[in-house]
């Protein structure tokens, strides 16, 4: 009992901090139709800039957190004018692939350049070292503020997408772009919105997540797959999807990996081949929120 | 998403209808002698360098497969490289256990890929878009992990080495200058794309060119998109398993590597670099993306990625049919200078 | 030109480049396979680096031989383009030598091509014990699990630790380090109570510091290759507090190599690992070797097990081109020539192991400790001589 409890913490821990990194491509995949493979790239530079922030310019852990998002989203913004407005359309797939693959690779090759190949840290705060007990089980504060992090993230996306005239926009442009056009949205302005919700939420991802996934030139390619995973067993757009996807991917790993580790491999892509199988489009999937 | 969304962009993609069918069928036509004859030239202007031109034969048979199914049938794979790393595995154990010819060692590499595309196409490709993606991405893991595991027969990550192949037809043995690899390389991707034309230019080839267009047309005629789809997931399949044992037989070694994400990955770059839906495109992508790659790699490794990564936006950007669409548009130009004159 | 006429020029104009050899100044060239870009590009890097500190100190000819270096990038574990790649260094750039090497596979594919043109490999890392059993023609001067785990876990017996478990990448090297273990950890009256195997790509490691914990193991000896999987795994280590619960940590020094020290930070402090080279060793000529290195390059964050990996390989090339004596070099002569050399390396005592070509050398304990603000791996121990004890031990 004590095991069971003890695997379902560390698994609902590990899947909240998936959630975290991966709900931004959920974003960009499912209201924008880009398969965008940079996602994880962002990421890495929204850590990178928090682990400059706090390590270089001494900022506290809080303040580089905002910084990272806001950098993240400024250097990202022009990328959408300039290169992801030529494909979008999910007509475009291969070349939105090729396209994010292509940028993954210069901003991996700039963040090489400028930082070096060695691993990275962002300095936690007192507060977010040491332990918490829950009850037999201790689990790492740190993640704890993941997990809040996490479920405060869920709840502002829901409300933003379901409750705000922007969400109510921004879904009327996904359904129908030319009739949304036609009834007076500026869909363009729209989707450079929800670019930059997207890389904002990448940003924040990578700076929570950089305990889990340390920083280095090669994060943005390492982790990409896990990333899809999540977005494609939750349904892509779908926020509480990614949420689903994201604790069930966390607790199956965590189990296999505790039972059976000589064979935890297999039970990620097994079960995440079995819940495909099931849900071909994921858990939730065509729902906004 | 609707029908017509899902519907290729003309504009970007190679196969729509508003190419001229016969321009296509020339160069098609004039693709494979040239291949031949490039490959041929290289041997002789370049006879330092047979490494790596065998390396770039092997491997556009590889890209090859991917063409079939995602140039001809639509599939969007993550994970072609299952079939290619199960081929080379089978070819390498073949040859250390039991047999060394590399014929015996390509269909042995053949057929495991084959088996394992059939066996694996049945079961994912119901899915489509993100959801294929995945499921492709995901056997190939498990692919790279059942390698890894079964140390005793494949080595596990220190790799299954010791495949020495026996001479060529008893004649031509495995050198270390590659004179007999690079040819023998040649010569079956030669075949390859012989084998290949033919099949898509068969009535099953034009079946899954109708699935991918149109796969509601195709079951109300009453065929089955879906085993169409299947059958040319394992035809495809059974090319990259002899890519694989390809890659066996003349490296001497196979690695987890060859069932990984990564070669999945860049297989899929190289084809689109080229250009989809031609074949011979599978063959301009990868030698230009590896000849690149070994040049840059060989000049400024710490920058390589950098290059390569503007060098896929350009094309993005500026030649989105690939580079083959380019010669294809010189070609009409010229052959619209022609008519003109 | 028929293909019999060309081919019989092409072999004559080799064997006429190999003979050409002695005649008075020539450049001796040497083909160095690693790491230069991608996950592993800092490899790479420390490689050139040494070689370049090398010829500083020792200057670039042999007698009247120029020693020239030649590298070629291969980023990740592929045996295939391992193998391409040293056929075009002894094909085209026609290298008397093959050195570097970083993983495994890549070591093991190139024994046919090494046996065929009759050329040197010194191996600068890939540690898998069974290399060195693939062809005649291999020596390695870098380490291997079974070295650097046997005096450890003798170390851990000799603590008063009856209950440890081993916890390693699910690889080669891995289960090297796990039999390695279990055999002496046993063999000393110890008890390994659990044997975990984790996969490579594992980036969550919560779940196998619970198995650790409900081993109810006193220590653990783990390994992973050095990167961000170390860094996770050894922060989970003190985040699930198992550190606190008091259970010891060991591991080979891959763990802890030095460019990974600044982001493993306070997570690192009081590690015990054991290992072949550290960059604070006590020795006059480890300080002007990291001096030099210093002044060559600017700082000398990248120097760690790899530099002295190919800094000692590269003072056996330069010793078998002085065996050879201006004459050509006869791959199987010239690694006959250093069977039994002896040195001193910026790491210790050196010698070759004539049996398995192996560096027969000192392993240290060290524990991760601040020095003068940098953390460092400070040597509290040493353990002379220890030979490949995995050699010829795997089927």
């Amino acid at each position: 009992m004590e095991t069971m409890f003890g695997i379902a913490v560390d698994g609902v821990a590990y899947g909240m901090i998936l959630f975290i990194i991966s709900v931004g491509l959920s974003v960009t995949l499912g209201l924008m139709r880009v398969v965008n493979l940079a996602h994880g790239a962002f990421a890495m530079v929204g850590g990178y800039v928090a682990s400059y922030a706090a390590q270089n310019a001494g900022l506290p852990y809080g303040l580089a957190l905002v910084v990272a998002v806001a950098l993240t989203v400024l250097a990202t913004l022009p990328l959408e004018r300039l290169l992801y407005r030529r494909i979008y359309g999910s007509a475009n797939e291969l070349a939105q692939v090729l396209l994010t693959i292509g940028l993954t690779f210069v901003i991996v090759a700039g963040i090489n350049y400028l930082f070096g190949p060695t691993l990275k840290r962002i300095p936690l705060p007192e507060m977010l070292t040491g332990t918490v007990e829950l009850g037999p089980k201790a689990i790492p504060t740190h993640r704890a503020f993941v997990i809040g992090a996490g479920a405060a993230t869920l709840l502002g996306l829901w409300w933003l997408l379901e409750r705000t005239d922007f969400g109510i926009r921004l879904r009327a442009a996904v359904d129908d772009p030319a009739m949304a056009a036609a009834l007076g949205i500026r869909t363009e302005r729209l989707y450079l919105a929800t670019f930059a919700l997207g890389t904002g939420l990448a940003a924040l991802g990578g700076v929570l997540g950089a305990e889990l996934l340390p920083l280095e030139p090669y994060y943005a390619i390492r982790y990409i797959v896990l990333f899809l995973a999540v977005v494609a067993v939750g349904g892509a757009g779908s926020i509480f999807g990614s949420a689903a996807a994201a604790l069930a991917l966390g607790i199956v790993d965590t189990a296999g990996k505790y039972l059976i580790p000589n064979f935890g491999e297999f039970f990620f892509y097994v079960a995440l081949i079995l819940i495909l199988f099931r849900w071909p489009h994921g858990f939730f999937k065509g729902r906004a929120a | 998403m609707t029908s017509v969304a899902e519907r290729p962009d003309p504009m970007t993609d190679p196969m729509s209808r508003h190419t001229p069918p016969a321009a296509r069928r020339d160069l098609g036509w004039i693709g494979i002698p040239l291949v031949a004859a490039v490959g041929l030239a290289a041997y002789w202007l370049l006879p330092d360098d047979l490494a790596l031109l065998t390396r770039i034969a092997a491997s556009a048979l590889f890209v090859l497969s991917l063409d079939l199914v995602l140039g001809y049938g639509g599939i969007a794979t993550l994970g072609q490289a299952a079939m290619f790393g199960t081929g080379a595995y089978a070819a390498g154990i073949v040859a250390v256990n039991w047999n060394s010819d590399p014929f015996v060692m390509l269909a042995a590499g053949g057929l495991a890929g084959g088996l394992v595309a059939l066996v694996t196409g049945a079961l994912i490709l119901h899915a489509r878009g993100l959801t294929l993606l995945m499921l492709t991405i995901a056997v190939g893991q498990i692919v790279q992990e059942v390698a890894n595991k079964a140390r005793d027969w494949t080595g596990g990550s220190d790799g299954l080495s010791g495949i020495d192949p026996a001479p060529v037809l008893g004649l031509f043995r495995f050198d270390m200058f590659g004179r007999t690899s690079y040819l023998f390389a040649l010569a079956v991707l030669v075949a390859g794309l012989m084998v290949a034309r033919r099949i898509v230019r068969s009535p099953f080839g034009l079946a899954c060119r109708g699935v991918r267009e149109d796969p509601l047309r195709i079951s109300a005629i009453g065929g089955s998109p879906k085993s169409y789809l299947v059958a040319l997931y394992g035809v495809a399949g059974v090319f990259a398993g002899v890519a694989g044992a390809l890659t066996a037989v003349t490296s001497g070694i196979v690695g987890l590597d060859s069932a990984g994400f990564p070669w999945s990955a860049e297989a899929l770059v190289m084809l689109v670099l080229g250009g989809t839906g031609r074949l011979y495109g599978a063959v301009i992508g990868t030698a230009a993306f590896m000849g690149i790659h070994h040049v840059l790699a060989a000049s400024d490794p710490f920058h390589w990625m950098g290059f390569i990564g503007l060098f896929l936006i350009g094309i993005v950007l500026f030649l989105p049919g690939g580079i083959a669409s380019g010669f294809e548009r010189l070609g009409a130009l010229l052959r619209g200078k022609e008519n003109r004159a | 030109m028929t293909k019999t006429l060309r081919n019989a020029l092409l072999g004559a104009a080799f064997g006429l480049a190999l003979a050409a050899g002695p005649a008075g100044a020539a450049t001796i060239k040497v083909g160095v396979v690693a790491p230069f870009s991608g996950p592993f590009g800092v490899v790479g890097k420390s490689f050139k680096e040494a070689i370049e500190v090398y010829q500083a100190e020792h200057g670039k000819t042999v007698g009247n031989d120029t020693v020239e270096f030649v590298y070629k990038d291969l980023d990740q574990a592929n045996p295939a383009q391992s193998k391409a790649l040293s056929q075009e260094l002894i094909v085209k750039e026609k290298v008397s030598f093959l050195a570097g090497y970083f993983f495994t596979p890549d070591a093991l594919a190139v024994a046919p091509l090494i046996d065929e043109a009759n050329i040197p490999c010194v191996i600068f890392n890939a540690a898998t014990s069974a290399i060195t059993e693939k062809s005649p023609r291999y020596v390695r001067t870098s380490f291997t699990l079974w070295q650097n785990t046997v005096p450890l876990a003798e170390h851990m017996a000799k603590q008063g630790i009856r209950k440890a478990v081993s916890a390693v990448s699910d690889y080669g090297p891995g289960i090297d380090g796990e039999a390695a273990f279990k055999t002496t950890f046993e063999k000393n009256g110890g008890a390994v109570v659990d044997s975990i195997r984790m996969p490579l790509k594992s980036a969550d490691f919560a779940p196998f510091m619970q198995r650790i914990k409900d081993s109810g193991a006193e220590a653990v000896y783990a390994f992973l290759p050095a990167g961000p999987a170390t860094l996770a795994f050894a922060k989970a280590f003190n985040d699930t507090g198992l550190r606190a619960a008091g259970i010891k940590f060991f591991g080979p020094g891959d763990l802890t190599q030095e460019p990974d020290l600044p982001a493993l930070g306070d997570a690192a402090t009081g590690i015990t690992t054991s290992f072949n080279y550290s960059r604070a060793h006590d020795s006059a000529m480890n300080k002007a070797f990291v001096a030099r290195h210093k002044e060559m390059f600017g700082s000398y964050d990248t120097v760690t097990f790899t530099s002295v990996g190919a800094y000692d390989g590269t003072h056996v090339i330069y010793q078998m081109i002085k065996n050879a004596g201006g004459g050509r070099i006869d791959g199987a002569k010239a690694v006959e020539s250093v069977k039994g050399m002896s040195w001193e390396s910026p790491r210790g005592p050196l010698t070759i192991d004539p049996d398995s070509r192996h560096v027969t050398q000192t392993i240290y304990l060290r524990t991760v400790e601040k020095v003068d603000g940098k953390l460092e791996n400070v040597e509290k121990q040493s353990f002379p001589k220890q030979p490949d004890y995995g050699y010829k031990l795997a089927k």
